[in-house]
């Protein structure tokens, strides 16, 4: 201790505030709480499982013309899952075969190397040795037998700026018309139709009529199998409105049939009849809507326009009565389909191979329009004549630039002189470059392969040798000629028949727009690097230019380059979408055209006042596709098929697809859980027909037509009438198209795949 | 009454009983409790002393126990119902579209025509058992400290992965299920969730586009003045 005085301290024991312990003890017990709570809280959010992705990219499926929108999930680079797009127009929904669209980059037998037919084998090449060889030989062909000598065969599968490329690099490039493809096979009568009817090509509605429509009338369309988001759709408007009525007109009882309120079965071939009788119950019983056809429509008898009287006139010969008999249904039905029709609210039809498969698929094309036509159910919501089309760019693709033997970019035609100027000057070429003749549309173009008159022909992204009628008369010409094939697998039956074989990239291993049924456009981004040695077919016509000296023409090298020179161009046009840049079509889930700038919403009905920008101000409906801006309805009298059942061929066939499968099964038949729903293709028999032959369900039979025989296994099916056989064509175990008739359609040229005379006999297994 | 209604009206009795047991025990003086009273209980008679000690034991213990048990029974199971859930504002498009008669999303058809009796939303958002059970529940606890703490942006965005057996609990094996090839085939992926029904079978719910402020069905479907 010291002298010095101690401060004085406050009482040890005494707190400043007596209940700090208290309040400390609360606070830290309320911390701990809350500690404990976000502690859970953070454990949680770590708990919550990974998605099936890491990362999701929109993206377009690859199969059917329903053009869905589609999520594409990655992870490690892998594609591990596929989602509908709900944003998308269709509403998040998508079927099975896009379900599986992720193993489809991973199919087995996946072509990696180009290869070239050496002493009769296809031997593995560089891709130099194998373009420098089709450049080579292209150019002898030219040299010695003309430009007409060379063709080339696309495919609705093809994205926009490689059709677009192809088509320029042929026609303006090579200088011959000979462009066509599989578009044919499908989807030109609609094409036909529609520019018949409006001047221009593709559809007035949109996917949408379908939630407004009243009335849906399902002609020769199968969408529960072949477009099953559609038939989701159509089943969402009959569940919200119980008054909606869905007719189908099928000769068989398809999944659909069975599904829909009223199923017409008519004879094979007849269905003209029904349409023209439906247009004359119309006539007959004042169910026309006079003040809209006065004012919009046409009527037009072999080129010349004639008066709604002489329509009227002509119908005379399609009563009910007249033609109940012949279409095998009564007429008192027809009278009933007309006037459901005629009364709906809004009437919608929509239609696809069955009609567009026959050689009347114009006339039946042009009477579908001709019923909207004449009882005003156009241009409304929900009320809409809708072709829906088979595969994912035969539309935008195909169809849109010009890439068909008798067209050229933007509804132009190859004969007319004008629309030959208008294309040389916009793609920067001589006047008189472009070819006056229209090319061979493919049934010809595989004849003059037989032939000789084409030698040479570059054949992308399809399978001509499974999918022509009388397949194999045309895949021995394929074998004749030098043909240069673009496949993603070995084993195709084109592939087989290929003098070169390249390897190609598909979906999302490239980049590229595909359009859909209702002129919507939708962009697919490069997600996945392609097979070993595979490559775009944009990369393989742009490399093919070069090598042919025509690398000044082609330019544009890349995607985008491609769609930005096509999408300036279409604004010259009233196909214009110039306002869909990529930057829009990756942001958006489609846009549809016309667009004509980058600050439009795109076109839902086309030819409506306030939707579609080509319309007058105030004209309401405009059809201004016709000089006259007036819809056009020629007056189609029925003629029956070539192929009508007799004492030798006394069945009728008719082929489609299956909803696991998708066109010839190169891609879908190597996915295990879609080859596996579908198993392997059979004739579907009525067990009356199978019976009169001594044939057992899962017998081996042997079907003949005049064009061939294919043997494969009948299964006997209680909803076939008797007299009908089906078949589809997904299998290359069983090649219907062997049997299959190849006449076509006298203004469209497709063929009639929905129809052919057979007969079938029991063979031992 | 629903089962959840019972114990909250047990709840609320539990907790007046336990504080008039407070309040009566507080009262008493054990010092001034006559050694010699007894009480009788029916099976057996205590003294005086041992009887209050028995009641504070219930007031500060046994019915504050009580009550918190049955007040989590409430809880637990209360949570299952529709209207917990549409009280957060975000889960309030959910549930108004559910109940759209004509709306054409999977909840609402499912709700319509009454293919699930009640609790619509856990019977479909919660996995088999009593793990789907307590997980859904957690589920439901983070969603509460997201929506409490105001961590969340509309619309919202399902996160992990919806589980396919929520549907094929009821559907699998039926006719009409079976009746398809593809569900065979594809029955591997459906079972580990892979491959989503809502592919093929349509949205379950309002798309985010329609629960974005701003979009034209926002305001009818969280019910608030555009």
């Amino acid at each position: 201790m010291t002298d010095r005085e101690q401060p004085v301290l406050p009482p040890q024991d005494a707190p400043a505030n007596p209940y700090r312990r208290e309040f400390l003890w609360v606070l830290g017990g309320v911390g701990a709480a809350v500690g404990a709570g976000l502690a859970g809280w953070g454990a949680l959010e770590l708990m919550v499982p990974p998605g099936t992705a890491d990362q999701w990219h929109k993206s377009v499926c690859r199969f059917c013309g329903t053009g869905c929108t589609i999520r594409v999930g990655l992870r490690d680079g892998q594609i591990v899952d596929i989602r509908g797009h709900e944003s998308g127009h269709n509403r998040g929904v998508i079927c099975v075969k896009g379900s599986m669209l992720r193993e489809l980059p991973r199919i087995e037998g996946r072509l990696t190397r180009p290869m070239i037919r050496k002493g009769g084998k296809l031997v593995e090449a560089g891709w130099d040795e194998a373009l420098d060889l089709v450049a080579a030989r292209f150019g002898e062909i030219r040299d010695a037998h003309g430009p007409d000598a060379l063709a080339f065969y696309g495919s609705g599968q093809l994205f926009t700026e490689e059709s677009y490329t192809a088509n320029k690099l042929f026609k303006a490039g090579l200088r011959t018309n000979n462009v066509d493809g599989n578009p044919r096979l499908c989807m030109a009568s609609a094409a036909a139709g529609y520019v018949s009817v409006y001047g221009k090509d593709e559809p007035p509605g949109s996917y949408e009529d379908i939630d407004h429509a009243d009335v849906l009338l399902l002609f020769g369309a199968n969408p529960y199998e072949c477009h099953p988001p559609l038939w989701e759709r159509i089943q969402r408007r009959r569940a919200a409105d119980p008054r909606v009525y869905t007719i189908c007109v099928d000769p068989r009882l398809s999944p659909t049939a069975k599904r829909c309120d009223l199923h017409l079965p008519v004879v094979p071939g007849t269905d003209l009849l029904l349409l023209n009788a439906m247009a004359r119950v119309m006539v007959e019983d004042g169910l026309v809507n006079r003040a809209f056809v006065d004012r919009h429509v046409r009527f037009a008898r072999d080129g010349h326009t004639v008066g709604f009287d002489e329509f009227a006139a002509f119908l005379a010969d399609y009563t009910p009565p007249a033609v109940a008999g012949r279409l095998g249904i009564g007429a008192d039905v027809i009278r009933h389909v007309a006037h459901r029709f005629a009364r709906a609210g809004a009437a919608m039809s929509l239609w696809t191979m069955g009609a567009n498969q026959r050689t009347q698929g114009t006339a039946l094309n042009i009477m579908l329009n001709a019923l909207h036509l004449l009882t005003g159910q156009i241009g409304r919501p929900g009320a809409t004549p809708f072709s829906i089309t088979g595969q994912p760019n035969a539309c935008g693709g195909v169809r849109d630039t010009g890439a068909l033997a008798h067209a050229l970019p933007g509804g132009r035609q190859v004969t007319n002189e004008a629309h030959r100027r208008e294309v040389e000057k916009l793609w920067g070429v001589p006047e008189g470059t472009i070819s006056p003749r229209p090319g061979y549309h493919a049934v010809e173009l595989f004849r003059a392969l037989e032939d000789g008159r084409v030698k040479g022909a570059l054949i992308l992204c399809t399978n001509p040798a499974q999918s022509m009628p009388d397949c194999d008369r045309y895949a021995a010409a394929m074998d004749k000629a030098f043909t240069v094939v673009s496949e993603i697998v070995a084993d195709s039956e084109t592939a087989k028949t290929a003098s070169v074989l390249l390897p190609a990239a598909l979906w999302c291993e490239k980049q590229g727009v595909l359009g859909q049924g209702e002129r919507r456009y939708q962009l697919v981004d490069k997600l996945i690097d392609p097979p070993g040695e595979a490559r775009p077919d944009l990369w393989i016509l742009t490399q093919l230019a070069e090598r042919l000296g025509l690398g000044q023409l082609i330019k544009a090298r890349t995607p985008q380059e491609v769609w930005d020179e096509w999408r300036h161009m279409s604004a010259h046009s009233v196909y214009n979408f110039e306002g869909m840049t990529y930057e829009r079509l990756r942001a958006l889930p489609g846009l549809q055209w016309p667009c004509p700038t980058e600050d439009h919403p795109g076109t839902v009905r086309r030819y409506v006042e306030g939707d579609d920008p080509f319309v007058s101000k105030g004209a309401g409906i405009e059809f201004y596709g016709q000089k006259d801006k007036r819809a056009v309805i020629t007056l189609c009298p029925y003629v029956p098929s070539p192929e009508q059942p007799g004492e030798d061929y006394p069945l009728y066939l008719t082929t489609g697809r299956v909803l696991e499968q998708w066109h010839t099964g190169t891609m879908t038949g190597r996915i295990a859980e879609l080859g596996g729903a579908a198993g392997p293709a059979r004739f579907m028999v009525s067990p009356a027909d199978a019976a009169a032959r001594g044939v057992s369900s899962g017998d081996m039979v042997e079907f003949s037509s005049r064009f061939g025989s294919v043997r494969g296994r009948a299964v006997t099916d209680p909803d076939l009438r008797p007299g009908l056989v089906f078949a589809a064509f997904y299998d290359a175990r069983l090649l219907v198209n062997r049997v299959v008739a190849d006449h076509v359609d006298p203004v469209s040229k497709e063929p009639e795949f929905k129809l052919t005379a057979v007969q079938f006999r029991k063979i031992r297994d | 009454m629903e089962t959840a209604d019972v114990f909250r009206v047990l709840t609320g009795v539990l907790s007046v009983l336990g504080a008039l047991l407070c309040v009566w025990v507080a009262r008493v003086n054990f010092g001034r409790i006559d050694p010699e009273r007894k009480v009788s209980l029916g099976v057996a008679t205590v003294s005086g002393v041992a009887f209050f000690k028995l009641l504070a034991l219930a007031a500060l213990f046994a019915v504050p126990a009580a009550t918190v048990a049955v007040a989590n029974y409430h809880t637990v199971e209360g949570v299952h119902g529709v209207e917990a859930c549409n009280r957060c504002h975000v889960m309030t498009p959910m549930v108004t579209d559910m109940r759209d008669a004509s709306s054409q999303t999977l909840a609402a058809r499912h709700f319509r025509n009454g293919w699930i009796a009640k609790d619509q939303c856990f019977v479909c958002h919660s996995d088999y058992g009593l793990a789907g059970d307590l997980r859904a529940k957690m589920e439901g606890y983070r969603h509460l400290a997201r929506y409490t703490t105001g961590t969340f942006t509309e619309p919202i965005k399902f996160r992990g992965v919806f589980h396919n057996d929520n549907c094929l609990k009821c559907h699998e094996g039926t006719p009409r299920f079976v009746a398809v090839p593809s569900h065979v085939t594809v029955r591997a992926r459906l079972a580990d969730s892979s491959l989503s029904c809502l592919n093929c079978h349509g949205r379950a719910h309002p798309t985010r586009d329609q629960r974005t402020p701003g979009h034209a069905d926002y305001g009818r479907l969280t019910g608030e003045k555009r």
